[in-house]
């Protein structure tokens, strides 16, 4: 066989990688957005919504929760179906992430419980952080293998 | 690790789009592998020899190999 017969059939077989990519953005960004949709539901919820009722808020969390659990699995799909460079960047700029999170974590909550902070703290800042540091570290790992 | 991709890729037209969807990967990890930015894992590489239809030694060659060989060959000729 040829090196273009190994070559057509390739491309034949996977004009793909691309648009797999692609799908499984396109799938993971509607996770996201369910996700942050029952973030909004769980977190609004209570107080325009349903006036506080123990079991439409119970509902929400659980939602919340299995989304959350659907988002993970997705994630983890976007990663196996990565290349190895992108995998590699996708997991650096994770790593990063965890990390910042854990470290400035810790000493946020212990300055929010001891008031060295004018204001509580709240998770919320934290997300930003994380995805802050995810969104800068993602860029320069791509940027960088360019 | 230095490789011959660019130059064989060169040598039958193939893009660098076309050669990253017969090998599976992205364009841009065609691009960072020829410019050395990166290596490729052993199954990559293999995947890559057998569609040039050559051993994989042949297009991938480890530099710090080739400096001490380099090396010896110049002490034992001197």
């Amino acid at each position: 066989m040829k090196n273009g017969d190994i070559m057509n059939q390739s491309i034949a077989r996977e004009s793909g990688y691309q648009s797999r990519i692609r799908t499984v953005n396109i799938r993971l960004a509607w996770w996201n957005a369910a996700w942050v949709g029952t973030c909004a539901l769980m977190a609004f919820g209570p107080k325009f919504l349903w006036n506080k009722a123990l079991g439409f808020t119970l509902l929400a969390i659980g939602l919340n929760v299995a989304v959350g659990v659907g988002l993970i699995l997705a994630s983890k799909n976007y990663v196996m179906e990565l290349d190895e460079l992108q995998r590699k960047v996708y997991l650096n700029a994770l790593g990063i992430t965890v990390g910042v999170g854990l470290i400035a974590g810790v000493p946020y909550s212990v300055m929010g419980t001891y008031h060295v902070i004018p204001f509580q703290a709240d998770v919320s800042y934290l997300i930003l952080l994380m995805v802050v540091t995810f969104s800068v570290s993602f860029l320069y790992g791509t940027r960088r293998y360019r | 690790m230095k490789n011959r991709l660019k130059v064989l890729r060169a040598e039958r037209n193939w893009t660098q789009a076309e050669l990253a969807d017969a090998l599976d990967v992205s364009r841009q990890t065609v691009n960072a592998i020829e410019t050395g930015k990166f290596d490729p894992s052993l199954p990559l590489a293999f995947r890559a020899a057998r569609l040039f239809g050559m051993h994989i030694e042949e297009l991938f060659h480890d530099e710090e190999r080739s400096s001490v060989i380099a090396e010896v060959k110049k002490d034992t000729y001197v």
